[in-house]
């Protein structure tokens, strides 16, 4: 089924090809990256006072959650500051190739790290520090400036963008949900690639880089792994490839079966329940265990956390793909149905998790959003604290918005992302020819649980 | 084009180091007073310097809690120091001197130590005033002993029954302003069951005579304030209600281990409980000259602190005034 | 998709059913539980960065007075929908009196920076039921429903992809 596409005209498509406006916004994200550490180290250290906590974590955050991933994928990642310098210096340039050799020893990533399970485990990692990077400036600061050399560090050794690709904790969730997405970037002709004899796409050229991302372009079916970076879009001799829109989780309708995606999946569903409860719920108990940030209690809590989104939630979802193998009756009535014991359906019934798993995430960053947004206003008048007001909104005060809206959008949120995620489930389990109605009934405690704690 | 890539890498340059060096510039040129929790090192800077006569503006920030921002022994109003944010206030000091600054808003069991000073340095204008000694040391009262009353009621007195007791006996007996400072209630009730004109009342009928003079120091005018400076500096300790329940009471006691029963100032390990204002026996047997003297200098052994730097001598008689209102039930002055 | 090989009117006629059902769950007024409206005075302690207790619970109507205690350093009292807050120092109890006229679960929230996790500072009010919790999963049960019950109609086949 061809999608309805917009594809971008010829102009449009020469207007991207040109490097100069994507160099430019990522500088412009990148001196924002420089001034959110300095403001984050020598500024206020109160949090909301703070533009590297309110922009950064109430403002940035949520748009990427709610607008920038579930619209353009990956386009963050597009102009994303935290790998540039790295690959500045691995290029040795920061336009066109120059025929320069690039700096570095550009080796290929081992195999064992060819996979998202580092990102999965920065991700879990970082969500166990959360309640001190949400807080403090000088910890955001660090995190961020950490990650930039991470990234230089990296490049230097590994080729391409190995940082983005294998490591960043944000890129396995914009990855992962970015399948949600209307626009993709594909190959248009299988044939044209067979026929290219150079894949400049992927080895690189003199107008552009091999696709930093590692990831060959005609083999791209998925949004996961495409950083829209527009390398190939540059170097592809054939005028073969293009950015098009599509119907949304066009992606969902080719399950993926990869465990570390699933677990990625399962992580972000239990991440944003635990979330819910400790930041966002009463109990001060669970709260202090996660500031304490060292203590025996959060020692603790780390080990309920991991517990929950690596062994219970992975644990359940694996018990309902077997229990649905079980009682699925066969083509003569019998209670086997051979073809669908061969493999576990563990990762294709972790597919509806995505659509579920970002309803989660919206709806508590909208929360979080609504009530603490006027924070953002006053950060951007006095990001340092220091009395400035340098748009007038220096004096804003806290005020929630949109109060009584909240718990209605929520139940919209959420009770839609579990009909979306229903369907999906309905869908990847015809296509393993195993009933629909345990999976279903899996993902609808998360959703009351989410209901719970949010509502 | 190599022109391009060299002008695109000073472009870059330029703008990155401008995002990172304008805020850091901006920082060093904003001198701020800090506050923090005195845990956390309190005022920093803790000394401030001015020259007499020649106005001072103190821009003054909170790193972690609400704070407040006053001059001790001034009338000037006190300035909230709110997290992230900056408040003002302009000084102006008449005599070089050194003066006491503090933190006006409770900010923990230690928020009496956030203090600091102003070093006014300038040419003295006024005379010295003479600095008499307070009242404690003229009398020659020794502050850390224990002052339990001689001679207790059988009964906790009532002021209201005092005051028909004061309109009955004709003529009612007075109490100069320099007596009753320097007599504990219990003291006028031996002195006035010795005076001949009011043997006619009961025992009982004279401490409630005694009670409703001590009860009525506290002018109606002045009860606003006294009131009002008990809740800011007293109440978080000594409680709402002055019974030594103070949210930080039991905070005080722990942090005092090494007051035993056997300490050589003969304190139990209550003598670092907040004092309770509503014991009769201890209150019936301390003069106000006593308690201006433990608000004056503080110390004790106990986490009271030392308030003679920053509230006046006429703040601190309203407390003394306010502080025999507790241990009555009802109304407290007529 | 392969259509229903149902009849047209009866699909509707699901449809219509569904969308009534979740009308019905998502409006109607719940009869109320009729109790006498009290006056009701809750003392809340506030230290960094909880509340106690931090479950408060009343019944539709009552008058409520809220006790803040503050016991280390200055903290607020905010509850969120009614938007009526209230500060106060250690050692000066404030008090916040209001109807509890909206029924429901509400956060109530410290609105005073009052140090690094002030804003997780969060217990909850639940004034008589939390009903949009309940209208909220009664929807999330009801589409289950559907979607279960439309999954095991006979006949129906996947689209190939």
């Amino acid at each position: 089924m061809k999608p309805r596409s917009i594809v971008l005209s010829t102009r449009g498509m020469s207007l991207l090809k040109k490097r100069g406006w994507q160099v430019a916004l990522t500088t412009v994200m990148l001196a924002g990256l420089v001034f959110t550490a300095v403001a984050g180290w020598i500024g206020t250290p109160i949090g909301s006072r703070n533009f590297a906590i309110a922009f950064v974590w109430i403002g940035w955050f949520a748009a990427l959650i709610i607008f920038l991933i579930p619209f353009i994928g990956r386009g963050w990642c597009s102009i994303c500051p935290i790998p540039t310098v790295g690959d500045w210096v691995q290029r040795g340039n920061v336009l066109n190739p120059q025929g320069s050799r690039p700096r570095g020893l550009g080796l290929r990533v081992p195999a064992i790290f060819r996979n998202m399970w580092t990102q999965n485990a920065a991700f879990a990692l970082l969500a166990l520090f959360s309640a001190a990077i949400l807080t403090s400036p000088r910890v955001t600061s660090v995190t961020l400036a950490s990650m930039v050399f991470l990234a230089i560090g990296l490049s230097l050794v590994f080729e391409r963008r190995a940082f983005c690709r294998y490591v960043c904790p944000m890129g396995g969730f914009v990855g992962l949900y970015s399948q949600v997405a209307p626009i993709e970037l594909r190959v248009t002709s299988l044939e044209r690639c067979a026929a290219c004899q150079t894949k400049a796409c992927y080895n690189g050229s003199a107008n552009g880089y091999g696709c930093p991302w590692g990831v060959f372009p005609a083999s791209l079916t998925r949004n996961n792994f495409c950083g829209l970076c527009l390398e190939c879009l540059r170097t592809c001799p054939n005028k073969n490839i293009t950015l098009r829109t599509r119907p949304f989780a066009a992606d969902l309708a080719m399950p993926s079966t990869r465990p570390d995606e699933a677990f990625k999946s399962l992580i972000m569903l239990g991440s944003a329940m635990v979330y819910a409860a400790v930041l966002l719920g009463p109990w001060s108990a669970f709260k202090n265990a996660a500031f304490s940030i060292g203590s025996l209690a959060w020692i603790t809590y780390a080990g309920v956390f991991l517990m929950l989104v690596l062994g219970l939630l992975p644990g359940s979802l694996w018990l309902v793909g077997r229990l649905s193998q079980r009682f699925t009756p066969g083509v003569e009535g019998t209670r086997t149905n051979p073809s669908a014991r061969a493999q576990s359906p563990f990762a294709v019934f972790a597919t509806p998790l995505v659509p579920l798993g970002l309803a989660f995430w919206v709806a508590f960053s909208l929360t979080f959003f609504l009530t603490n947004g006027s924070y953002v206003l006053s950060s951007i008048s006095d990001p340092l604290g220091l009395g400035w007001n340098l748009i007038g909104t220096a004096g804003v005060t806290w005020q929630p918005m949109l109060a009584g809206a909240i718990a209605p959008l929520q139940t919209a949120i959420l009770v839609g992302g579990f009909i979306w995620a229903a369907r999906v489930a309905r869908r990847v389990t015809t296509q393993v020819r195993l009933p629909s109605t345990p999976l279903i009934g899996f993902l609808f405690l998360p959703t009351v649980a989410m209901l719970w704690l949010l509502i | 084009m190599r022109l391009r890539e060299h002008a695109a890498r000073l472009a870059i340059l330029v703008v990155v180091a401008a995002a990172g060096l304008i805020p850091l510039a901006a920082w060093l040129r904003t001198p701020l007073v800090h506050a923090r929790m005195a845990e956390s090192g309190g005022w920093g800077p803790d000394v401030l310097h001015a020259r007499a006569g020649k106005p001072l503006l103190v821009r003054l920030t909170s790193d972690d809690v609400v704070h407040g921002f006053a001059v001790g022994l001034s009338d000037a109003p006190a300035v909230d120091v709110l997290p992230g944010k900056v408040s003002q206030t302009w000084l102006e000091f008449d005599q070089p001197g050194t003066y006491t600054f503090y933190c006006t808003r409770w900010c923990g069991p230690n928020h009496w130590r956030m203090r600091g000073t102003i070093e006014v340095e300038g040419v003295k204008t006024e005379g010295t005033a003479t600095v008499s000694p307070p009242l404690f040391q003229v009398l020659g009262i020794d502050l850390d002993q224990p002052h339990p009353a001689a001679t207790t009621p059988a009964v906790v007195p009532d002021p209201q029954r005092g005051a028909q007791v004061a309109a009955e006996v004709a003529p009612p007996p007075t109490l100069s302003l320099d007596a009753y400072r320097s007599h504990s209630p219990a003291d006028v009730w031996r002195t006035w069951r010795a005076d001949a004109s009011l043997s006619g009342l009961t025992d009982a009928a004279l401490w409630d005579l005694v009670a409703y003079t001590y009860n009525s120091q506290l002018a109606s005018a002045d009860r606003d304030d006294a009131a009002r400076l008990f809740a800011a500096n007293c109440a978080a300790c000594h409680g709402e209600r002055g019974d030594g329940q103070g949210v930080f009471a039991e905070a005080l006691v722990q942090s005092e281990p090494d007051s035993g029963a056997d300490s050589s100032m003969g304190h139990s390990a209550d003598a670092t409980r907040p004092a309770d204002f509503t014991d009769s026996e201890a209150m019936l047997g301390a003069s106000p000259a006593l308690l201006h003297g433990k608000i004056l200098r503080g110390g004790m052994g106990s986490g009271m602190p030392m308030w003679g730097a920053i509230l006046t001598d006429a703040q601190i008689w309203k407390l003394v005034n306010l502080l025999y209102t507790f241990q009555f039930d009802g109304e407290s002055g007529p | 998709m392969l259509t229903d090989r149902r009849p047209r009117l009866a699909q509707l006629a699901g449809w219509a059913l569904i969308a009534v059902a979740a009308a019905a769950i998502a409006f109607i007024p719940l009869p109320g539980v009729n109790t006498t409206p009290r006056h009701v005075t809750i003392r809340v302690e506030a230290a960094k960065f909880a509340f106690a207790p931090s479950e408060l619970s009343v019944n539709s109507g009552d008058t409520v007075t809220l006790e803040l205690v503050s016991t280390d350093v200055v903290h607020g009292l905010y509850v969120d929908q009614y938007d009526l807050g209230v500060e106060a120092d250690p050692g000066q109890t404030s008090r916040l009196t209001f109807v509890a006229d909206k029924p429901g679960s509400f956060r109530i929230r410290c609105n005073v920076a009052c140090g690094q996790y002030h804003p997780f500072m969060i217990g909850r009010l639940t004034v008589g039921t939390p009903i949009a919790f309940w209208r909220a999963a009664g929807l999330a049960l009801l589409a289950m429903a559907a979607i279960i019950l439309g999954a095991v109609r006979p006949a129906r086949e996947a689209p190939a992809t």
